[in-house]
């Protein structure tokens, strides 16, 4: 079968195959395969309509797989729901604001933990991670609604850190955040990274973001048209081309 | 004055109850995007259950009570959600609405038919011994009412907020999505949602019936009451149904004394338009952000 998962590769976290999904009767992802390497920062790039939104729903079980597998750590998980993906150790940080704004930074905080079995660590994980950002602290018992853009969007990685996820799927993190704030979730995205953390990203600032990845998946009409560096990518003159509305000729 | 702070307690003694079944139409919507058109049967029907409970099978009164609010979370909590709610699902919202009027008809001819058309006396939680505060005259059974409308709305409110469940609920009303990408059970929240709600609407009705008469006709005025008061706090804040409610009632209240008592049926009406016309989102609601 075509749709067989792949051999476990010691150096991928989560690989797709083939995957088909989409909303009613739309098609979205039209056959995506790929490999994410383990302990990286990948962008996934595209023009809008790519499916890369679409993409991340597939894999957190938001939308269903309805042809093809996702794999993570050599483990089957299509079709996985939220719930067991938390419990795989994904977590998704969507595009937009996700935060509950008439609930406190500390009670939105505590809905990350939901999906913890050994509730008795929750507090702890709540102290370790206002130690890590401590504006979330300073503003733990105010309306998360009352927050600005940017500390909205270190509530929400915050949030997903709690259960010490292993891979992190986030959609446009940078969006309608002040250069600064930018630039505080790329770092706390490093250093995920320097701590063994795989990280799916989404960006719309293409340029920026394959500079600061370590490598980059470009999606097109729902399929992978290259999977590379990211800056092999910057130099691969089919970018431009792609990014200026033309379709790109099929990848060697 | 004093006949005016008379009006003014009785009134929000009543409207605390329209304020119980007000709360359960803003938790539905916010869990379901649904409006239970048969909200008001909702509120007339628990009370023929406690009746039933008494003259067939010859249960003392607070039994009763506790059998009509048992049976009511199961017919109008579990019933109604399994039967007309779920298989409506990702229908057009339409369907919702006839099938709600559907089953608001077919709660109130059940009753006419089963028990009685005639309006049934029923027993007050206190008796109607009147006290009197400096002049005003209040009577105990209306300070039972609030008293007991109060404290399960303090109680709600405390499961709320200060539980976890309780907070993922609001989550699950407020955002769905990221209630479920964090892990919440949301299937179980709404259950809890619909649950509530019956429980919310048997304790209304226990409550209204001494002053109504259990009658299969009430949950037409009590549910155009408590919907009204639902809109006018603001259908997506749960103490914008409590404000909404004690308005309604007193204002209903005063109506009827100062007005004319014919009128007074009309009165939340003209209420239910001033807030449209001047203030759409209701009196402490939060105009919605829908994106598509």
């Amino acid at each position: 079968m075509a749709n067989a998962p792949a051999a476990a590769r010691p150096d991928v976290v989560l690989s797709l195959r083939d995957v088909v999904s989409g909303y009613g009767k739309m098609t979205i992802l039209n056959g995506t395969t790929c490999d994410i390497l383990k302990g990286k920062i990948t962008t996934v790039i595209g023009p809008n309509g790519a499916g890369k939104s679409t993409m991340f729903k597939t894999i957190f079980g938001l939308l269903p797989v309805r042809t093809g597998s996702i794999t993570l750590n050599g483990k089957d998980v299509t079709n996985h729901a939220p719930r067991q993906m938390l419990d795989n150790g994904v977590c998704y940080v969507p595009q937009g604001r996700n935060i509950f704004s008439e609930l406190t930074v500390r009670h939105n905080m505590e809905l990350g933990t939901v999906a913890l079995s050994d509730q008795s660590s929750v507090p702890e994980r709540m102290e370790a991670m206002f130690k890590r950002f401590p504006i979330l602290r300073e503003k733990a018992d105010v309306q998360a609604g009352t927050l600005s853009g940017g500390q909205q969007k270190l509530l929400e990685v915050a949030r997903g850190l709690l259960l010490d996820p292993s891979l992190i799927l986030i959609d446009e993190p940078s969006i309608g955040l002040s250069p600064l704030m930018v630039q505080e979730v790329f770092g706390i995205l490093e250093n995920l990274r320097d701590n063994g953390v795989s990280i799916l990203l989404i960006e719309q600032n293409a340029k920026q973001a394959l500079k600061l990845c370590d490598y980059g998946l470009v999606l097109e009409q729902g399929q992978t048209r290259i999977e590379d560096t990211g800056e092999n990518i910057l130099a691969d003159p089919r970018i431009g081309e792609l990014f200026l509305g033309g379709a790109m000729k099929q990848a060697g | 004055m004093t006949d005016f702070l008379q009006l003014v307690i009785s009134g929000l003694a009543t409207g605390a109850i329209y304020a119980l079944a007000a709360i359960g139409f803003t938790l539905l919507w916010q869990t379901t995007q649904t409006i239970n058109f048969a909200q008001g049967e909702f509120m007339m029907l628990p009370a023929f259950f406690a009746l039933a409970a008494m003259r067939w099978a010859g249960a003392p009164f607070w039994l009763a009570c506790i059998v009509a609010i048992l049976c009511s979370v199961l017919v109008l909590g579990i019933g109604y959600k399994k039967i007309i709610i779920d298989p409506l699902r990702g229908q057009p919202g339409l369907a919702v609405v006839i099938s709600t009027l559907a089953l608001a008809i077919f709660l109130k001819d059940s009753v006419k038919d089963i028990y009685s058309a005639e309006a049934q006396p029923f027993p007050t939680i206190l008796p109607d011994t009147m006290l009197s505060f400096g002049g005003v005259n209040i009577s105990l059974a209306q300070i039972g009412v609030l008293v007991v409308a109060t404290v399960v709305i303090l109680v709600l409110n405390w499961f709320l907020t200060q539980t976890r469940t309780g907070r993922q609920m609001q989550a699950t009303a407020q955002n769905p999505t990221v209630a479920k990408i964090l892990g919440v059970d949301i299937d179980r929240m709404v259950l809890y949602t619909f649950l509530i709600n019956a429980a919310l609407a048997g304790m209304a009705s226990l409550l209204i019936s001494p002053i109504y008469l259990a009658k299969f006709s009430n949950g037409e005025v009590l549910g155009l009451a408590a919907f009204v008061a639902a809109i006018v706090g603001g259908f997506n804040q749960v103490r914008g149904a409590i404000v909404g409610g004690l308005v309604i009632g007193v204002v209903d209240n005063l109506a009827a004394a100062y007005v004319s008592t014919a009128y007074r049926q009309a009165v939340p009406l003209v209420l239910l338009v001033l807030v449209i016309l001047f203030r759409p989102q209701g009196i402490l609601g939060r105009k919605e952000e829908r994106t598509v």
